[in-house]
């Protein structure tokens, strides 16, 4: 591969749902530490690219490589021991189970390694209403409280690549607030993270680089701080589109 | 009296149903997995375990010490050779899936055993009883009722404080969501079945003991203890528990009434409880 050290990266990487063809060769990558941001239209196939990074779709072993051997169509539990957690759109947390369950499973069957970055205890000190409400039902919660124990169970695998798909969907802006203060606390640690995410702005501060996608394309990849308004319309949106 | 005796009865016959029940309610119940061989593979495996002491000599405990593991081994077979190809859909193709398996086993065990009702010898214990006041209480009966709580109470706590019990639970809620959880799916719902299947190869050999069993006797066991977990509440496991002494306390009390109310005053009351509480009598919802 290339000289920069890429924790993560896709080649050519194709997706689709029966006929329909979600993602077209999609080339990405993201380095150790990172935090990229993927924003796009309602469609443009960001959730469909977790997932296929997750495993949760069929792709080609050569299309996602991790650390440069070929992932792609491992199982999800495979890619959790490689250091892929997942935060899912829609929180999909474990009903019927306390919120320390919901932790504890994250825990059972974490990424094996001799030092554990995330304990529960570091969890209730990131989201300390969670220690609070730690025998609760889960679905007894707030959404915010929700998308902070769904949160919490992806970093108590271990992960060193977070995928975050819509954390402020639907929350309020003091919660979305809330959720991505702890952010760059992960990052710290050395975790990256991709963050798909509607809100643009909230995407390009969060972020160190970004991609647009449009109609399973990639068609902008820039650093987040050199990216214009004009740049994000255009490949948001596509060709022809007057510039707002 | 009558009644008192009525009711004892009701609960001993409740521990039966509760053997049956419990599977169930971790297959039905948890996993949402239809299995309509259940009640065919307590057939089976009793049938086999007749065989067996016939054959070998063997008293009930050997018999047991050889038909769980069995059980287990066909369990998790099922889950892993036919159910897991159906995980994650909904309910209709575990259904087909084990209603064909149902239909091929009642054949296979006519063909094997024909349709002769048979039962097994267990040294005296199969009809030895203890006088309580005028109350004569079955010993077999007794030791069917403690085997089922024991078992009730061990796979509850499985479920709720080890880390096996906890990934099936997170399975059962959201298969996905725990794949990526790092939980694989697959093998938890094998080991699941292999538990849930096992525990019928002790109901196989106490059914064996305690009545008459022929291969057509399975899908009224499967009512039974599809009932019981209906009744007592789906994803709870002493839901199965509690829902199989309202059965079989119906049915007793039921029997005393007339000799051929006994077993429709189950399914009167089964159809009571999913009129007034559908969820069931111990569900939280």
């Amino acid at each position: 591969m290339t000289s920069t050290p890429h924790l993560l990266a896709t080649r050519n990487l194709i997706a689709r749902y029966g006929d329909f063809q979600a993602l077209f060769s999609v080339d990405f990558r993201i380095g150790p530490g990172e935090v990229v941001a993927l924003i796009g239209a309602n469609g443009a196939g960001k959730s469909t690219f977790l997932r296929a990074l997750m495993g949760l779709l069929p792709v080609g072993r050569d299309m996602v490589f991790f650390e440069d051997q070929p992932v792609g169509g491992s199982q999800p539990h495979h890619m959790v021991q490689l250091g892929v957690a997942m935060v899912p759109e829609g929180r999909r947390l474990f009903a019927g189970m306390s919120v320390e369950d919901n932790l504890k499973v994250a825990i059972d069957h974490a990424r094996k390694t001799a030092e554990k970055t995330w304990t529960l205890e570091r969890i209730y000190k990131l989201f300390p209403i969670l220690q609070e409400k730690r025998a609760a039902q889960v679905e007894k919660l707030s959404g915010g409280q929700q998308q902070m124990v769904a949160i919490g169970r992806a970093l108590l695998a271990q992960p060193r690549l977070l995928l975050c798909d819509e954390i402020s969907l639907g929350l309020a802006p003091k919660v979305i607030r809330e959720i991505y203060e702890v952010l760059p606390e992960i990052a710290k640690t050395g975790t990256s993270i991709i963050i798909v995410e509607q809100d643009v702005m909230l995407a390009q501060r969060a972020s160190n680089r970004l991609y647009c996608m449009l109609e399973g394309h990639i068609t902008l990849e820039s650093l987040s701080s050199d990216v214009t308004r004009a740049d994000i319309a255009q490949a948001y949106f596509g060709a022809g589109h007057e510039v707002a | 009296m009558k009644w008192l005796d009525a009711l004892i009865q009701g609960v001993l016959l409740g521990g039966m149903y509760a053997q049956y029940a419990l599977g169930m309610a971790l297959m039905f119940g948890v996993m949402r997995l239809v299995n309509i061989a259940h009640g065919d593979l307590v057939v089976l495996l009793a049938l086999i375990g007749i065989s067996a002491s016939v054959a070998f000599g063997i008293g009930p405990l050997p018999l047991v010490l050889i038909l769980v593991p069995l059980a287990a081994l066909i369990g998790w077979s099922l889950q892993k050779f036919v159910l897991n190809k159906v995980v994650g859909a909904d309910s209709l193709p575990s259904l087909i899936a084990t209603f064909g398996l149902s239909i091929a086993l009642q054949n296979l065990m006519l063909e094997i055993w024909s349709a002769d009702t048979r039962s097994m010898r267990g040294g005296g214990i199969e009809s030895a009883s203890i006088d309580i006041g005028g109350i004569y209480i079955g010993l077999l009966p007794v030791l069917i009722l403690v085997a089922a709580t024991l078992l009730t109470g061990g796979l509850d706590l499985t479920m709720h404080r080890t880390r096996f019990g906890r990934a099936l639970r997170a399975a059962a809620a959201d298969t996905e969501a725990a794949a990526m959880t790092g939980v694989n799916p697959r093998v938890v719902y094998a080991y699941a079945t292999a538990i849930a299947v096992g525990i019928l190869g002790l109901s196989g050999v106490f059914f064996a003991l305690r009545a008459t069993v022929s291969p057509a006797d399975g899908p009224a066991q499967l009512i039974y203890a599809f009932e019981a977990v209906i009744i007592g509440g789906m994803g709870s496991i002493w839901g199965g528990f509690v829902g199989s002494m309202v059965l079989g306390i119906a049915q007793a009390i039921g029997f005393r009434i007339d000799p051929g109310f006994g077993t429709l005053a189950g399914h009167l009351v089964f159809l009571t409880v999913l009129a007034t509480r559908p969820q069931g009598l111990m569900s939280r919802g």
